[in-house]
């Protein structure tokens, strides 16, 4: 036997339950959203789903309302989560620790985000009643109606809180084996506080920059629990358009349901490839520490 | 290598033959007489998969239904809370990936949901007939159809819903009762009413009523799905619809994504009218103390819309014989009646009043439902059937494409 064949045996425990689940998953999407193995006969031709989702304009909508909450959420998650870290990794070591509380928000479940944005943010809400008391705004409706502006502001909100944590997290990681001599080094030749995080901090740290991104995108894309308590009704989030179809609607419309889970898994794979690509040329161009 | 070949090898043999073996005990089951299949469901376990957002409900049910399954038949209730287009993936599913002993026994399932699992053959039957209950008190013109898809028996009759909207006595006087007045009302008011998004179940039955009161009535849709019909009324309800939004709750930019939200709005006063399709929902929430004393509901004299909700077994239950005996035990009248008192949960037996015993007659009519519900004598009169469920889901789709997305 030869070493591949008695590796991939060796790891087919976990890699076999992988394969079945998650292609057989993937496959099964797949072929239900071209009417095949429909739990009923679908009497559409093959493509008649993704015909149908092309020459809707509001999917459009939906489509790119979602990717600018996952975009703008993604970025400022990763944005607050790197200059935080970095503030955190430069305290003193007692108060280090004490900056551990960072931590929380990511022990909280989504739903448990969505939840505090809501009793926080709404207009009935802990902010607008503690702006009233304080003389802000003569009545709580004068607070800024921040959940149902149109703009998904309520789940970007959420997102972000729940994944800057996350972004510090990784970021932390990259700190931890960072050299703090080539900051003391930077400043004796009299580089400023802004240069050298930008050009010696910041290029050690966009590897894990760039991994939290994409997680917390292509999840924010595609999750369904902060959407389902804060999502207007218009455009809608394409997961909530998703759970509706494939829940809520006749079993005839499955196949337009897995149509738009392949569209968006499509979407996730080309979107990681061609990122990757462009990340990788960017960093060709910058010279190496 | 060996040993997991020899495992797999070992787990098809082990499940290849109870298939055969199910499907025999099914059709002997037809023919069993129910005192025998009581007798046969005594000391196992009934697995029972329902709605379970509404704690008071599950209470009964953990309470009363379980108590009595176990002093009267000896059977051990397991409820499990699931949403039904949850329940009805999971048996399809199931059926693809051909499992034959599921662990479902009796579902909670009405309408669309009923008409999913039975068109995909995820339901046993007909059984309804052979229980004892449903033969001496139900009425069997009242089970023949469930939102226009015939019940065939698949489904035994558990209960009795119908649409109505909620105002406090505090706030507004005289709640508008035809949908022609709620315009109006919607209207003088601005921001002050708003309705769930459908697909949601209570959203989607509000837009039917609105459907029924103006295109001219319920009865010429009963006759079943008519494309052209369709296109002929649906235009007057996204008009009724459309003209209402900008009045609504956020100016119509938004819905509440479901009715549990609607609730809330109305609870806080943030809206004036709520609804609901569960009579007894506003004396429930006031018992909860989450609405006012001084709520009270009302119906539109223009259709109020009703129907009848149902349990009904998988085709791979592990436990046929106890999941007919749970069936036959919800809808005797000991437990119609229990389930009618307000404080266990409020909601309308799906009995046939003539065909009580006085003396029983009398303990429903004895129950106090509370202020805020209203009784048979103001439901029964504006009571209309369900729509058949195809033009249900035109009307969904044409809400995202003619109110939502225009």
């Amino acid at each position: 036997m030869s070493s591949t064949s008695s590796l991939i045996l060796k790891l087919s425990p976990l890699a076999l339950p992988y394969l079945a689940l998650f292609c057989g998953g993937v496959f099964l999407t797949v072929c239900q959203s071209f009417g095949l193995l429909t739990p009923l006969p679908y009497p559409g031709g093959m493509v008649d789903a993704y015909l149908e989702l092309l020459t809707d304009s509001s999917f459009f909508a939906s489509f790119v309302f979602s990717l600018g909450v996952a975009a703008v959420s993604a970025a400022s998650a990763v944005t607050i989560g790197t200059l935080l870290a970095y503030r955190i990794w430069k305290l003193p070591g007692r108060l280090a620790t004490v900056a551990l509380v960072y931590k929380i928000p990511l022990v909280l479940p989504h739903i448990a985000v969505a939840f505090v944005v809501l009793v926080f943010w709404s207009q009935s809400g802990i902010l607008a009643s503690a702006a009233h008391q304080l003389g802000l705004i003569r009545s709580m409706t004068e607070f800024p109606n921040v959940l149902y502006s149109g703009w998904g502001i309520g789940m970007i909100l959420a997102y972000t809180l729940k994944g800057t944590p996350f972004a510090m997290l990784l970021v932390m990681a990259m700190l931890v084996r960072f050299d703090a001599r080539q900051i003391q080094t930077a400043d004796m030749l009299g580089a400023s506080g802004l240069r050298i995080f930008f050009s010696v901090v910041l290029p050690r740290l966009a590897p894990a920059m760039h991994t939290g991104f994409i997680i917390l995108f292509l999840y924010s894309f595609g999750a369904f629990d902060i959407p389902y308590i804060l999502s207007e009704s218009r455009p809608g989030m394409l997961s909530i358009q998703v759970y509706n179809l494939y829940f809520k609607h006749d079993l005839a419309r499955r196949p337009e349901a897995m149509a738009i889970l392949t569209i968006m898994f499509g979407f996730a794979v080309l979107f990681i490839v061609a990122y990757s690509k462009v990340v990788r040329r960017l960093e060709d161009g910058v010279r190496k520490l | 290598m060996k040993r997991t070949l020899v495992i797999i090898a070992l787990y098809f043999t082990m499940t290849a033959p109870t298939g055969l073996y199910a499907q025999t005990a099914d059709a002997d089951l037809a023919k069993t007489p129910f005192s025998r299949i009581e007798e046969q469901a005594r000391g196992s376990q009934v697995s029972w998969y329902m709605f379970g957002g509404w704690a008071h409900v599950n209470t009964w049910v953990d309470t009363y239904v379980a108590g009595e399954m176990k002093t009267r038949y000896d059977i051990d209730l397991v409820r499990v809370p699931m949403d039904a287009g949850v329940f009805v993936n999971k048996l399809l599913n199931e059926k693809a990936a051909g499992k034959k002993k599921g662990n479902i026994d009796l579902l909670w399932i009405n309408g669309e949901n009923f008409k999913n699992a039975r068109e995909a053959g995820l339901l046993f039957g007909p059984f309804a007939q052979k229980l004892p209950n449903v033969q001496q008190v139900v009425d069997p013109d009242s089970i023949a159809f469930d939102f226009g898809f015939p019940v065939d028996g698949y489904e035994a009759p558990y209960g009795r819903a119908q649409f109505v909207f909620e105002y406090d006595t505090a706030q507004i006087a005289e709640p508008p009762t035809t949908m022609a007045a709620l315009k109006q009302w919607i209207h003088a008011n601005p921001g002050r009413f708003t309705y769930p998004q459908p697909p949601d179940f209570t959203g989607s039955a509000f837009i039917r009523q609105v459907f029924y009161a103006v295109t001219g009535g319920h009865a010429q849709y009963l006759a079943g799905w008519d494309p052209d019909l369709f296109a002929r009324k649906a235009p007057l309800l996204w008009q009724w619809l459309n003209d209402v939004e900008p009045y609504l709750w956020q100016k119509g930019r938004t819905y509440p994504q479901d009715s549990a939200f609607l609730d809330t709005l109305f609870s806080r006063g943030e809206v004036g009218l709520g609804m609901s399709y569960h009579p007894p929902h506003a004396q429930n929430k006031i018992i909860e103390g989450t609405y006012p004393e001084t709520v009270r509901t009302f119906v539109m004299q223009d259709g109020s819309i009703y129907n009848i909700h149902f349990t009904a077994i998988p085709f791979n239950s592990p436990n046929k014989s106890g999941a007919m005996v749970l069936a036959n035990f919800l809808i005797s009248v000991d437990a119609q009646l229990s389930k009618y008192r307000p404080e266990n949960w409020g909601d309308f037996p799906a009995l046939d009043p003539k065909r009580l015993s006085p003396q029983d007659k009398r303990r429903f009519q004895a129950v106090d439902l509370g202020p805020a519900t209203l009784g048979p004598e103001q439901l029964n009169p504006v009571a209309v059937p369900e729509i058949p469920a195809d033009y249900l889901e035109a009307i969904e789709q044409g809400w995202r494409d003619h109110v939502l997305n225009e």
